[in-house]
């Protein structure tokens, strides 16, 4: 005999893991993020609507959903066990758009709050026929109300969910009916006999099954005919399933009950009103399936929260993945362009010609303009070609595909242009150097300044073919001072180098860093788990 | 009524062929029980076991069954083997649950010895529909000789012996409890592969969420299936004479532009993105080679919906089981009302056992001559595998009729998985709203509103008005209200002859269209002037173009300086020149540099040109489009320097003014009215001369003055000559690099361009004149 005994502790730890899940996030579009998502979502709404209510009040009344396909006779049910037209129930499918709540006028105070449920917004229509969707106020989405109804036929502490259907073609219904079923202390599983076999209530089954909750199934609209062999092939099926020990109520297929709405006598759901009548009357009974759910529902988390776990890691993995293919790009290119620079590329082409004609037939200044154009072009190169090879190792990633990625702002435009006032910003400075340079030497009427700094900038970038400009400069400035000078400007051209490819490469960075995700989630959830486990 | 009669009635031509597979199925464990059923009336005390069970069980069901059929059983005297069969098996009732129950525990038992998790056991309920639908060979042979379920199941294991590898495997992984999870897994996504449409929304966890774990498998095998589309054997094709569906001009041209398509893309797109589109190639040339006579018609829909007993009210006679317990047919039945379309049913992969005739009287007017039925499996069952088959045919029948029943006619599974992604096909679907009598009054016409309007919100068009379009009809195949006019709309379809056509054409379009963003885009696409100038542009900066201008019009200038200069003013920088070596004058190179060409200008060059011209493509041609430009970039800085060097400088010696002479002498002359104004002045002072302090000052000073006159006049002189040798320069390295730049990268760019235009012209062909339009792909 199980009973449902909660410490206080319980209560913390449950609502600290409920904290970390609300917390987890799956902002990657890998394959198994949606269902992450989805799972998330729905462990969230159980806590919320069932496990953390039900274990901080075991005295509120149970809480039976009935759920099932669409057209399977679920409101006309729900209205036969009430004895009153409470549901809506038509031949249009699908009929319940609203879900219905339905329990005694003394247990209304349950519902009528935040207590359960707490994202659905309570409709409370007072007493007349069934409400319509006209009572809702303008704007809201019929899909996220409770209609709540009272009445008196019901006996207290039992109250019956008429949820939407699991299949409907709405997807918001469907989601809804999870959540709707999540949060139910019975599940009412109705079927028919023309659907028993239908794939998609089975998954739910299932579910059911793994939770270990307290679950009854209902075979509805079972022609007479035929009512045993149907009632005995799902049997079959359900012992199949290992389901074999769930309550079966059979419910005949009448003319007053389907396709009208009327109700059914009291006679043909007799067994399963009495049953579900039992189960919130007898203490025990309704202790047993109370914390059957609730024990199956904490037991689950078991698996359902390393799940979680590792889709977070998953996540972070996959954000190291992209990260670590925007760092191995950008490094390469930095590698590169330091290579390169090395090498002298900056002199070729413009500043080649620019150097060869120098003294004669060019002046520093326009030597000067085609070294840092040439410079200003080379990081320009690379940072693209970074890019480049970051856009075709995402190519290959499934994460790469999340919408915030695919937008990054990395028009060329913007990078040339920050990338050229950054060269003309170290020009500047690297002419500061040389004015300075000029100004330490006492003699020397002939140096101009920025002969001085071209030179230095030809010996920094020129490689090789610009050791001319080295010895040029010695011989202006002396070795000593040409020597400090480019020690100077080389230091100073590295940290912009660095500082140019840095910052190309967080602006890459940025957007996968904006969703944040953590190697943190994995740990977090699985921490909360465990201290969920010992408080138990 | 025993098995054995059954087996009699069952055992005609194709018989060998089906029990050799069965032979080969069973040997493994039941050989022995093989041999006495092929030798007869030896059943097993198991056969009769299962007959005691079930009979009192399946009475009152099958009791209520037989007065619903109208005609339950008139059995003509010159009836094929095959009705016959049929109707007295149909009077056999399923199998029964008890059994199923058992021999399902015992494979349970199995299941549950694998211990890594629970998904075994979690698919148990679906093996046990399995089971009870189709019985596997390994549970005793007996079971399967006195139920006509079980004899159809035999057909479908004979079937898939006969099918290529993909779809056997299909049936295998049934067998291993390993492969269970795998195999549930299969339910859904299997098609959402194909219709991404419709993916998202059913990802919705609780409910849906088991259907799609480990789809990849699923997917793959999918895409073998569709991939091979199946021929049966033409072994029942007869002499009978052929004549092939004309496929009309505009239908033939597209296909023969698709498959150009395929063609010309090949190299581009990989081979899974065009098996769509090779499938329905494939299809159309085997639609064509077969009868034009017939219409292939398959009754689809939802278990329960009524799908068999449309099918026998139709045909007149109870040739496919129907029954309560769910899921009902396993294997698809169909049903010729004329001959010739043996063929046709091959394709589909049904065996000669499972092939009917309508009842005589049902076929009396003719109304339905050329119509072939074909009974499908469920689609919505937690069977996979009847969803497999039913999946499989549809994609070869030629027309559909959609059955929906009040109870399911809004299943989601129905709309998004099915009706939806076959919006195009509304012209070949009938969809029938069957068992009205079970709606009170006006209710039945309530309900047909709302189902066409949630075909409408399908996408599907309503053939209303005459509109070409799905056939919307309710009837009760029970009551046999409504049938008529079904009957009508078929007799009527079939008579048009048109069906394959349609369908083809509606595959066609459905390919076309979701190969769309690989060759349509909104854009205007192709390299405009200016991004080839702007590229040419760039080249020129890569090796200098503009600084080797200057550099050559500022030397020329110099030398025409130094030479129309004054002597002093020369005599003066030599004498600077050689005191302070050191100053500035550094020793001119003439030697040619390596890598003279700027490489990161070319590289970025070519990546903009590339990525200008790839703007707007669909993505693989816009990747092709690149990797030509890449792959003609290799070697270009090589080229650009070695012809840096060939072409840097104007050949001979710099052109020189035909006033350069003339203005040298006056130079000259300048200096030597110096020189004798000087000499002359001298001599006054020394006495030789008279004194005339006028004329040789004058001369002197001419002189002077003259001499930076003329050297400045001719500076300005100078600048044009000058000016256009630097042009001439710069010119002839720019054109050199632009026609290197064209021949390396342009031109390979250019080709893909054209390449994918070509693609995409054939692409409208494909999608049709009246489409093209529409679809913006730009007109041809």
């Amino acid at each position: 005999m199980v009973t449902l005994d909660v410490r206080p502790q319980l209560l913390d730890a449950l609502s600290a893991l409920r904290d970390r899940v609300a917390a987890a996030r799956f902002p990657l579009p890998l394959a198994g993020a949606p269902r992450a998502r989805a799972n998330r979502d729905e462990l969230l709404a159980q806590l919320d609507d069932y496990l953390v209510p039900r274990l901080r009040q075991p005295e509120a009344p149970l809480l039976a959903v009935v759920g099932g396909s669409t057209g399977v006779g679920k409101s006309t049910l729900v209205n036969s066990l009430v004895g009153r037209r409470v549901s809506e129930a038509g031949v249009l499918r699908p009929t319940t758009r609203t879900p219905v709540l339905v329990c005694h006028p003394e247990d209304h105070h349950w519902f009528s709050g935040m207590r359960v449920l707490p994202d659905l917004t309570r409709v409370w229509v007072p007493q007349q026929d069934a409400g319509n969707e006209d009572l809702l106020l303008p704007g809201e989405n019929p899909a996220r109300v409770l209609r709540i109804e009272t009445t008196e036929t019901l006996p207290r502490g039992l109250a019956l969910l008429d949820a939407p259907d699991v299949d409907s073609l709405v997807a918001d219904n469907r989601v809804l009916a999870a959540e709707l079923i999540c949060a139910a202390d019975i599940w009412v599983m109705v079927t028919t006999a023309a659907r028993y076999a239908d794939a998609v209530p089975w998954h739910l089954l299932r579910t059911a099954k793994e939770y270990q909750v307290t679950l009854i199934t209902v075979l509805d609209r079972v022609p007479h005919q035929v009512v045993s062999e149907v009632s005995r092939q799902y049997g079959a099926l359900l012992t199949k399933a290992g389901l074999g020990d769930v309550p079966r109520f059979t419910v005949p297929e009448l003319p007053e009950s389907a396709w009208g709405g009327g109700l059914l006598p009291a006679t043909a759901v007799a067994p399963l009103r009495t049953w579900l009548v039992h189960q919130a009357q007898d203490p025990v009974a309704r202790q047993h399936a109370l914390a059957r759910t609730a024990y199956g529902v904490l037991d689950s988390l078991k698996s359902r929260m390393p799940e979680l776990a590792s889709a977070a890691a998953a996540q972070y993995a996959a954000a190291l993945r992209l990260t670590a293919a925007v760092d191995t790009a950008y490094d390469s290119e930095h590698a590169r362009v330091r290579g390169r620079l090395q090498s002298g590329a900056v002199l070729a082409g413009d500043a080649l010609k620019r150097w060869r004609a120098f003294p004669l037939d060019c002046t520093a200044g326009e030597l000067l303009d085609a070294l840092v154009e040439s410079l200003a072009d080379l990081l320009l190169c690379a940072v693209t070609a970074a890019d480049e090879r970051v856009d075709d190792a995402w190519r290959r990633e499934p994460a790469a595909d999340a919408p915030e990625l695919a937008h990054h702002d990395t028009e060329p435009e913007s990078a040339e242009h920050r990338i050229g006032l950054a060269v003309r910003r170290w020009r500047r400075e690297l002419e500061e150097y040389a004015e300075e340079e000029v100004r330490a030497l006492e003699r020397s009427p002939a140096s101009d300044p920025e002969m001085i700094a071209a030179l230095v900038a030809t010996a920094l970038l020129g490689g090789r073919r610009a050791r001319s400009a080295g010895e040029g400069l010695a011989e202006r400035i002396g070795a000593h001072g040409a020597l400090r000078l480019r020690d100077r400007g080389g230091r100073l051209l590295a940290e912009y180098l660095d500082r140019v490819i840095h910052t190309e490469r967080e602006r890459r960075l940025a957007p996968l860093d904006a969703l944040d995700v953590h190697p943190e989630t994995q740990a977090e959830l699985i921490a909360a788990l465990s201290v969920l486990q010992k408080e138990r | 009524m025993s098995a054995v009669t059954d087996q009699d009635h069952m055992n005609h031509i194709d018989r060998m062929d089906h029990m050799d597979h069965m032979d080969h199925m069973d040997r493994i464990e039941h050989g022995d029980h093989n041999g006495q059923e092929d030798s007869g009336p030896v059943g097993s005390a198991d056969s009769v076991d299962h007959e005691g069970h079930s009979r009192p069980a399946d009475r009152p069901g099958h009791s209520g069954e037989e007065d619903r059929v109208p005609e339950p059983e008139a059995p003509e005297a010159s009836e094929s083997h095959d009705s016959s069969a049929s109707v007295e098996s149909s009077a056999e009732p399923w199998e029964s649950g008890e059994s199923g129950e058992s021999r399902g525990d015992g494979e349970a038992s199995t299941t549950d010895a694998t211990p890594e998790n629970h998904a075994p056991s979690e698919c148990d309920p679906e093996g046990d529909v399995q089971r009870d639908a189709r019985v596997k060979a390994g549970d005793g042979g007996s079971g399967r000789m006195d139920h006509v379920i079980r004899e159809d199941h035999a057909d479908r294991t004979d079937h898939a012996d006969r099918m290529d590898p993909g779809d056997r495997g299909g049936d295998e992984d049934q067998g291993g409890p390993a492969d269970r999870g795998g195999h549930e897994d299969r339910t859904g996504r299997t098609d959402w592969a194909d219709h991404p449409e419709a993916g998202p929304a059913w990802d919705d966890g609780l409910i849906a969420r088991r259907v799609a774990e480990g789809a990849a498998g699923a997917e793959q095998a999918a895409a073998v299936n569709l991939a091979e589309p199946r021929l049966g054997e033409p072994r029942l094709g007869g002499p009978q004479p052929v004549t092939p569906p004309a496929y009309d001009g505009p239908l033939r041209s597209r296909l023969d532009a698709l498959r150009e398509l395929v063609g010309l893309s090949r190299a581009r797109l990989d081979s899974r993105t065009l098996a769509e589109a090779g499938r329905v190639l494939d299809e159309a040339t085997a639609r064509r080679r077969l009868s034009g006579q017939h219409t292939v018609v398959a009754i689809a829909g939802a278990t329960g919906s009524g799908k068999s007993q449309l099918f026998n009210a139709l045909a007149g006679v109870t040739l496919s089981e129907t029954g309560v317990r769910r899921p009902t047919t396993a294997a698809p039945i169909a049903c010729s009302w004329s001959d010739g379309a043996a063929p046709l049913i091959d394709r589909l992969g049904i065996p000669p056992r499972l092939r009917r005739r309508p009842a005589q009287h049902a076929d009396a007017d003719g109304l339905l001559r050329g119509l072939v039925l074909v009974d499908l499996p469920d689609l919505d069952s937690a069977a996979v595998q009847h969803r497999e088959q039913a999946e499989r045919v549809l994609a070869l029948v030629d027309a559909v009729v959609w059955v929906v029943d009040p109870e399911k006619y809004a299943d989601a599974v129905l709309h998004e998985r099915y009706l939806r992604p076959m919006a195009g096909h509304a012209e070949i679907m009938f969809v029938v709203l069957n068992q009205i009598d079970r709606l009170p009054g006006e209710a039945a016409e309530q309900v047909l509103d709302d189902l066409r309007r949630l075909l409408d919100e399908d996408g599907i068009a309503l053939g209303e008005y005459g509109e070409p379009g799905a056939n919307v009809l309710a009837l009760s195949a029970l009551t046999g209200d409504g049938l008529a006019e079904l009957r009508e709309a078929l007799g009527q379809f079939v008579a048009e002859r048109g069906a394959p056509i349609r369908r083809i054409s509606a595959d066609l379009d459905a390919a076309a269209w979701r190969l769309r963003p690989l060759y349509a885009t909104g854009r205007r696409t192709g390299l405009s002037e200016a991004a080839r100038d702007e590229f040419s542009a760039r080249l020129a900066d890569a090796v200098g173009a503009t600084a080797a201008g200057e550099a050559a019009e500022r030397a020329w200038l110099r030398n025409a300086n130094r030479a129309c200069g004054t002597p002093w003013l020369r005599l003066w920088r030599w004498y600077q020149d050689r005191c302070e070596p050191s100053t500035g004058r550094l020793p001119v190179r003439t030697q040619a540099d390596e890598e003279a060409t700027a490489r990161q200008r070319v590289e970025q060059a070519v990546r903009t040109v590339a990525d200008r011209a790839a703007t707007g493509l669909p993505a693989p041609w816009a990747q092709a489009v690149r990797e030509a430009a890449v792959r003609g970039a290799q070697g270009l800085p090589e080229a650009l320097d070695e012809l840096a060097a060939r072409t840097g400088l104007p050949p001979g010696r710099p052109p020189r003014p035909g006033w350069w002479p003339a203005a040298v002498l006056v130079q000259a002359s300048m200096t030597i009215l110096q020189i004798i104004g000087g000499l002359w002045l001298a001599g006054q002072i020394v006495g030789v001369m008279a004194p005339n302090l006028g004329v040789p000052v004058l001369l002197m000073v001419s002189g002077i003055v003259g001499g930076p006159l003329v050297e400045w006049s001719c500076r300005m002189a100078a600048r044009g000559p000058a000016r256009r040798y630097g042009m001439e320069a710069e010119r002839r390295l720019r054109e050199a690099a632009a026609g290197c730049g064209r021949a390396r990268v342009l031109d390979p760019v250019a080709a893909e361009l054209l390449r994918y235009r070509e693609v995409r012209e054939q692409y409208v062909r494909v999608i049709g004149a009246g489409a093209g339009a529409g679809a913006g792909v730009g007109g041809r």
